[in-house]
């Protein structure tokens, strides 16, 4: 393989102190980063590193809040999508922004002017063939007439590429392009790209992927909490040390707890499998244990705790609660059998921002304080402030809008809810996103109460201090099963990126 | 017809069928004097209205919109058309007008959803109540008078509805049908209705996109209306085409189109209003109490639907155990 070194002198894209902040959150400081004609630059990163910010901005989607952007020479300010697009700036997002019920050759068309017949009518029969020599000419043998939607992910993943290079792209940016292509497509995908590297395209490679970014890319570049921390030629860059820069941080020694022995089997699940999201998975939860489901966003750690809380349907595989065959219709079966689930988004998916945070609580427990369906108010009252108190939540008073609440204060009034009910398995979604390092700290504490009485416990989160610092044992997801269960002195931020990015440390020794 | 799929191909299918069907059923019920000639004859003239409004809508649908004011924007061209006629203008004027005044309010319908920034359902709702009630203002200040309705008993303003119902009919449908296999727009609507994020980030603009379907569509109510204006001796502004957008929005789905846009064809539009046709016309012949026909009829849309839909499902499961 030729990798060319980077040209310095004349870089295709040169960006420099790049900053972006979001409300409560610093996306990106001060990037600099350079690309040459010619060269693969990959980026790597955890969840949340800013990698997402960093394309969004290089296809105009998103402004950045200062530094300079020179592209071929000249500085530019990319406003909108068509800015970058016509700059040739092509980008690919994870999630393919096409058309699915036209066809192929619409698809990639549209927006140009089309071939017309001598009375302007459209001459689909030439689209077709424009459409047909651009799909040879990359090499796709597909039907240009064919709906989009009746492609594979690989096929609609190629028609994106072809989109993206008819048009002469400069700077071709890829977005976990092998995020649902089989071992075979990600093969024809890197020879494509090897084909453009050739013909002077920069190429700029978003993957979770740490092998793939080894094979494929002359330089890595390390992004960590909106920062770029490294960059290293591909001969200097070695997996343990992207993943040290990657991780970054001291593990810090705050996390409570020794746990003593677990109690019984609370549930077991083996075998459970749905479509597209997760299979084979079995696992084993004791009372006063938490287990920590670590893995890539996309993994399948939320889609197995939303079947195990009967918001998924499973294809197969059982589940046994209490040792009890149980198979859960829906969240309302799962609440009364003792389940609770805290939801990945909060804003969304477990609060109506603009009602009180009383009501917000009482959701939780107005079922088993009412009488023949009436909620009797003075008990609802007294218990939300007990409530209040006892979580720590706080605001002005049970009427106050729970969406004027902090994201920690927030939080503890979702889990207050469900704690509300003396749930005996908890399934928690991300329950440190967004909240400040104190609530933080309180609901670790809360979680570890929970533990000590004989809760258990699923803690799914994608921060490796506070999976590896709560959970007992951690199991490590990647493309929907279980790869790997890490306990004791296994317990390490390396192993846990290793195992979700498909790599094992012991498979590779081995 | 372009970029179809399967389901939507079998919906055509199905409603080619069922109209035979249905039609053949009219024949055994027929009684004597009746014929059936004259049923078909009479299909053309008593659809158009809902035939063309419908293909406007089928359109704004596809963008992802809907237009809920089409009925009273009807009443409104209605009323421009009866008041005209009143003051005694030529008829080729009064139909003009009457054009114009369909045409300009669904425009105006685009322009508003577009710069409110509103979903369309909202802003139409709200216009299905407006328009009928500037349609009342307008009687009510252009005939001294006005009782509530307009007479029109003059054969010279009835052309397009009483005697070229038919011709119209058949001339806009070929040019909408052709227009709709050869022009980009229409492509352009399905884009928008697929996905407006993917629009906006390939530089299509959204907002001129929903505009043209909304403009293109006021064309088609505009002879639609045209033809329900000029078929009747007395126009109510208050009650003409009451519940008429809910007809047309049954013939479009019952048509394939996806009411949250995206997928359709005019062709479907087509079948579908004849298909809800036929069947209210079987009822009649078959002399079913009219109470039990709304029922019937209503019941008729969920089974076509329903049916569609499990058999599509069932399909598409096969087709992945395969």
């Amino acid at each position: 393989m030729n990798h060319r070194t980077l040209n310095s002198e004349n870089p295709v894209l040169k960006i420099a102190g790049l900053e972006k902040s979001f409300p409560g959150v610093r996306a990106l400081e001060a990037v600099d980063l350079e690309l040459a004609a010619g060269e693969v630059l990959a980026l790597v990163g955890e969840n949340g590193a800013g990698k997402s910010t960093l394309i969004k901005i290089l296809s105009g989607v998103l402004q950045p809040d200062g530094g300079t952007i020179h592209w071929q020479g000249q500085p530019v300010e990319l406003t909108s999508a068509r800015d970058a697009f016509d700059a040739g700036i092509a980008t690919i997002h994870q999630e393919l922004a096409y058309f699915a019920k036209l066809s192929v050759a619409e698809n990639l068309l549209l927006g140009e002017p089309w071939p017309r017949l001598w009375w302007g009518g459209i001459d689909w029969s030439r689209l077709n063939s424009i459409a047909g020599e651009r799909l040879r000419k990359f090499g796709a043998r597909l039907d240009p007439g064919a709906l989009f939607d009746s492609l594979s992910p690989a096929e609609k993943q190629e028609v994106a590429l072809v989109r993206a290079l008819c048009r002469d792209a400069r700077l071709l940016i890829l977005d976990e392009p092998t995020a649902s292509l089989t071992e075979r497509e990600v093969k024809r995908l890197f020879e494509q790209i090897q084909r453009l590297r050739a013909r002077g395209v920069a190429i700029l490679y978003i993957s979770h992927r740490l092998t793939e970014v080894l094979e494929l890319a002359d330089r890595v570049a390390v992004l960590r909490d909106g920062s770029l921390v490294s960059t290293y030629p591909r001969l200097e860059a070695d997996i343990d040390r992207l993943v040290r820069d990657m991780v970054g941080r001291d593990l810090v020694g705050t996390f409570p707890h020794e746990r003593s022995a677990t109690g019984a089997v609370v549930l077991e699940i083996d075998g459970l499998t749905r479509a597209n999201d997760f299979h084979d998975v079995s696992l084993t939860m004791r009372a006063g244990e938490v287990t920590g489901l670590a893995g890539l966003v996309g993994s399948g750690r939320s889609e197995l705790a939303r079947a195990l809380y009967g918001l998924y349907r499973v294809d197969r595989g059982t589940m046994r609660l209490r040792g009890k065959e149980w198979a859960p219709q829906n969240p309302h079966a799962a609440l009364k059998a003792g389940l609770v689930y805290l939801p990945e988004e909060r804003k969304r998916q477990a609060l109506v921002s603009n009602h009180s945070v009383g009501s917000t609580v009482s959701i939780g427990f107005s079922d088993l304080i009412s009488r023949v369906g009436v909620v009797p108010w003075r008990a609802e009252r007294g218990r939300l402030l007990r409530s209040l108190e006892r979580y720590d939540i706080r605001a002005t008073g049970i009427e106050q809008a729970v969406g004027t609440l902090s994201g920690g204060n927030q939080q503890k009034a979702v889990l207050a809810r469900w704690l509300e009910r003396d749930p005996t398995v908890l399934l928690l979604d991300e329950p440190t996103r967004g909240v400040d390092v104190g609530a933080k700290a309180e609901i670790h504490k809360l979680i570890d109460e929970l533990a000590a009485a004989g809760r258990a416990v699923l803690l799914i989160s994608s921060d490796l201090p506070e999976i590896l610092g709560m959970s007992d044992r951690v199991l490590v997801m990647h493309e929907g099963t279980i790869v790997s269960e890490l306990t004791g002195a296994q317990k390490s931020e390396e192993n846990v990126i290793l195992a979700a990015s498909g790599l094992s440390r012991f498979e590779e020794e081995a | 017809m372009r970029g179809l799929s399967k389901p939507l191909k079998y919906r055509l299918l199905f409603l080619f069928v069922g109209n035979g069907l249905l039609l053949l059923l009219i024949s055994v019920f027929l009684r004597e004097g009746a014929s059936f000639t004259q049923v078909l004859s009479q299909a053309g003239p008593d659809c158009a209205p809902i035939i063309l409004a419908g293909l406007g809508m089928t359109g704004i649908i596809l963008t992802g919109g809907i237009d809920l004011s089409i009925g009273s924007v009807i009443a409104v061209a209605g009323t421009v058309f009866g008041c005209l006629v009143y003051w005694e203008v030529p008829p080729l004027l009064c139909y003009l007008a009457c054009g114009l005044t369909a045409w300009g309010l669904s425009t105006l319908n685009g322009a508003l959803v577009r710069k409110l920034r509103l979903p369309a359902i909202i802003v139409t709702l709200a216009g299905l109540a407006f328009y009928r009630g500037v349609a009342l203002m307008i009687a009510d200040v252009a005939v001294p008078d006005f009782g509530g309705n307009l007479s029109v008993q003059d054969d010279a303003y009835h052309g397009p509805g009483k005697f070229h119902a038919n011709s119209i009919l058949l001339a806009t449908l070929v040019m909408a049908l052709v227009w709709e296999a050869f022009a980009e727009t229409p492509r352009r609507w399905l884009a928008l209705g697929n996905s407006p994020e993917a629009c906006r980030l390939q530089g299509l603009a959204p907002g001129r996109i929903l505009q043209s379907a909304f403009t293109v569509g006021g064309i088609l109510l505009a002879v639609g209306a045209l033809i329900e204006v000029t078929q009747v001796q007395t126009i109510e502004p208050a009650r003409m085409t009451r519940g008429f957008e809910l007809r047309v929005v049954g013939a479009v789905v019952l048509g394939g189109t996806n009411i949250f846009g995206g997928e359709g064809s005019f062709a479907g539009t087509v079948l579908g209003a004849f298909f809800l046709y036929f069947a209210q016309q079987l009822l009649i012949y078959a002399q079913v109490s009219p109470y039990l026909q709304e029922v019937l009829i209503g019941g008729a849309i969920l089974l076509v639907i329903g049916a569609d839909c499990t058999l599509n499902r069932r399909a598409k499961m096969l087709a992945e155990l395969r």
